[in-house]
């Protein structure tokens, strides 16, 4: 009895999520004891700003990694969906909910593209979502004219969005968004049916067809499930920063797969976390907020970033060869 | 029903792969009608303009100018340019297509003159006279590009250095090395020559202003970035913090101006253009409001337009923004390369920048100047 507990617990310390979870707590705190205004309410609400449309992405990109692919098209497709939302506002006058219901439909639609090309026709995932990623990119630029397309201020009578992610007396609200969000999607693919075939998928793809499942139509969903996320992204950028500029989002989806990657997601698929993803991204954003805070200069602060993202990632290889 | 779907992915693809294929040409200018005969010449001057991009109303307002003066000087002009401000190879594609049109002239905003070297030299042996603008060509062959119509980007931060510095003067003057105050420049990079010679020419505003009052003298420093630190900051009166985010992703901009805000005797801010401007309303917003021209406030200036930094400009929360003249700048390229291609002798134009405050924001000097 004594020792199933004791391996048990054994388990959960040796697990990935376990060790970057650990991270994240040093890190934190390192920072909380290097520099006083890191302390901040206003501190941890701006880490929250630019956690969300990292992290909606990062759980996306989890399910598609999970099969063994890769989604290359998260970040400009984040940047292309909320430009479209955002010129209905700014152009047509559109409420704004609409514009954000625009930006989500986008996004859906990008991940039915992506799902079609590498489920249905074959393409590896890597050419298909590298096609969409040009795509979006030039399709931003087309339809805004090569214009910043701005979304309404908060001062305006259209600002009450930005209050789904940070009211008006900075209260975080989209934190709420992000961890249930990504409570239900944890359930998706841990307990139900689709994500279990999803895994599934990336274990053995051709074992799992041979045993009957429909891998066409499992994988397509989890790259409609990331082109959803990339739509909720699209409406917490526009929440967050206000104001689009067509040409950008490149390097963005790196960053989201590294935090799904460092929470322990496998590249190879067939292992997938979305508590882990959380914990990766919160690893990438606490960097990115902290190292500035401790007075280092850009070039310091991007080196930093690279050892702490193979330091995190091999520890896990580590103990994997170890086991 | 599996047919239908994959022809109109496919008809779908080849629309769009098509319709982005048409370049942002735009083609004005008399089609040499004889009825365009003003300025007494019959045949108007074929000028071609190579911008850096449509990037922001800044393009189109340059546009708009150097239409005004194609339009005076009866040139036939086609204005042209790449999609955004990092498509190097575009942009020499068009430079390459327009010499073998063998212009009058060439007005050419470079993004890269070293990549472009070849072509210069080979418009030079034609005879093709290029006139630069919006930057400089700083590594063009002798003799290719003959004047250049652009923002003194220097010249420009200045005056909202010195802005900031009268704003804050007293706070400079009760300073001390024991209680020293912090002036500093947000600065999306440190790479570019325009962003450069702004953060330059804030520092030097800074630090002349400084230096003649009595409490200061040579008791200056400058710190956060390696490419500018100078000085000593532990007995520094004055500190000019140089401050630079990781990459220019708004995330990261927001990071930076964060850490920036909660610096310690931080008095003044200016953010050298849009992208910083941006990032220090968003990190001030989420604050709750640190910037202003109350005695407790920093004092704030910035670079460029745009939604957020006009708000800000006229809500108070900066004291006022610097802002380049694009339409200058398209008209005094055309009209440079207008008397160069008429062999008149040409010397660089440097097109003044205008400062904005709440007071003037609306008025009709500056308004056409700005952009959302």
């Amino acid at each position: 009895m004594n020792k199933i507990k004791n391996n048990k617990l054994r388990k959960i310390v040796s697990s990935q999520q376990f060790i970057a979870g650990l991270a994240l707590v040093v890190l934190y705190l390192f920072f909380y004891s290097m520099s006083v205004p890191f302390r901040s309410f206003s501190t941890l609400t701006s880490i929250f700003d630019a956690a969300y449309y990292l992290g909606f992405l990062a759980i996306g990109v989890t399910f598609v990694i999970a099969t063994g692919g890769i989604d290359l098209s998260l970040g400009t497709g984040m940047i292309t969906s909320a430009i479209i939302g955002g010129l209905l506002y700014q152009n047509y006058g559109l409420p704004v909910w609409i514009s954000m219901i625009v930006t989500l439909l986008v996004g859906l639609l990008l991940g039915f593209t992506n799902g079609f090309l590498v489920a249905k026709l074959k393409i590896a995932p890597f050419i298909a979502t590298l096609g969409t990623q040009m795509l979006m990119l030039g399709l931003g630029s087309i339809v805004s004219k090569i214009q910043t397309v701005n979304f309404p201020l908060r001062s305006s009578e259209q600002g009450y969005y930005k209050s789904l992610f940070r009211t008006n007396s900075n209260f975080p609200t989209g934190i709420f968004l992000l961890l249930g969000l990504a409570f239900i999607f944890y359930l998706v693919l841990n307990k139900s049916k689709t994500g279990r075939y999803i895994l599934a998928i990336g274990s053995n793809e051709e074992a799992t067809r041979l045993s009957g499942i429909n891998t066409v139509k499992r994988k397509w969903v989890a790259y409609i499930i990331s082109g959803f996320f990339v739509g909720l992204a699209g409406i917490a950028y526009s929440a967050t920063y206000t104001s689009i500029t067509p040409g950008l989002g490149t390097g963005i989806e790196t960053n989201a797969i590294a935090g799904a990657i460092i929470g322990g997601t496998s590249m190879a698929g067939g292992i997938a976390s979305i508590p882990g993803t959380i914990i990766g991204v919160f690893i990438m954003v606490i960097l990115q907020t902290g190292l500035p805070f401790i007075g280092l200069q850009p070039h310091y602060q991007t080196f930093i970033t690279g050892l702490v993202i193979i330091a995190a990632v091999y520890i896990d290889v580590f103990k994997q060869g170890k086991e | 029903m599996k047919k239908i779907v994959s022809r109109l992915t496919a008809a779908l693809t080849s629309a769009v792969i098509l319709a982005s294929c048409g370049t942002t040409t735009v083609t004005t200018g008399g089609q040499a009608s004889p009825d365009n005969t003003t300025g007494g010449s019959t045949t108007p001057l074929k000028i071609e303009v190579i911008a850096k991009g449509f990037t922001q109303q800044f393009w189109t307002a340059v546009k708009n100018g150097s239409q005004q003066a194609a339009d005076e000087y009866n040139v036939e002009m086609n204005f042209t340019g790449p999609a955004n401000e990092t498509a190097i190879q575009e942009q020499a594609n068009m430079l390459a297509n327009a010499i073998n049109k063998d212009p009058d002239a060439i007005a050419l905003a470079s993004l890269d003159t070293v990549s472009q070297v070849d072509l210069l030299n080979q418009a030079k042996q034609k005879g093709i006279p290029i006139i630069g603008f919006d930057s400089g060509v700083p590594d063009a062959p002798e003799g290719s590009v003959l004047a250049t119509a652009a923002t003194d980007n220097k010249a420009a931060a200045k005056i909202a250095g010195e802005k900031i510095f009268e704003a804050v003067q007293s706070k400079i003057a009760a300073a001390s090395a024991e209680n020293p105050v912090r002036v500093a420049v947000l600065s999306q990079e440190v790479n570019s020559q325009s962003i450069s010679e702004r953060t330059e020419g804030f520092i030097e505003s800074i630090t002349e202003k400084s230096k003649a009052l009595a409490n200061v003298g040579d008791a200056i420093a400058v710190v956060g970035n390696d490419k500018y630190n100078t000085g000593d900051a532990s007995k520094a009166v004055v500190i000019i913090q140089v401050q630079v985010p990781a990459d220019a992703t708004d995330s990261n901009v927001q990071s930076s101006a964060l850490a920036l805000l909660n610096m310690e005797n931080l008095v003044g801010v200016f953010s050298s253009n849009e992208t910083a401007s941006k990032g220090l309303l968003n990190a001030n917003e989420s604050l709750g409001g640190v910037l202003g021209s109350a005695e407790d406030k920093i004092v704030a200036a910035g670079f460029d337009s745009g939604t957020l930094q006009k708000e800000a400009v006229k809500n108070g929360t900066f004291i006022g923004s610097v802002t380049q003249d694009p339409i200058t700048i398209g008209y005094s390229a055309v009209e440079l390369a207008v008397k160069v291609a008429r062999g008149e002798a040409v010397s660089d134009f440097a097109v003044p920048a205008a400062w904005y405050n709440a007071e003037n924001i609306d008025s009709a000097e500056i308004a056409p100047l700005l952009y959302d």
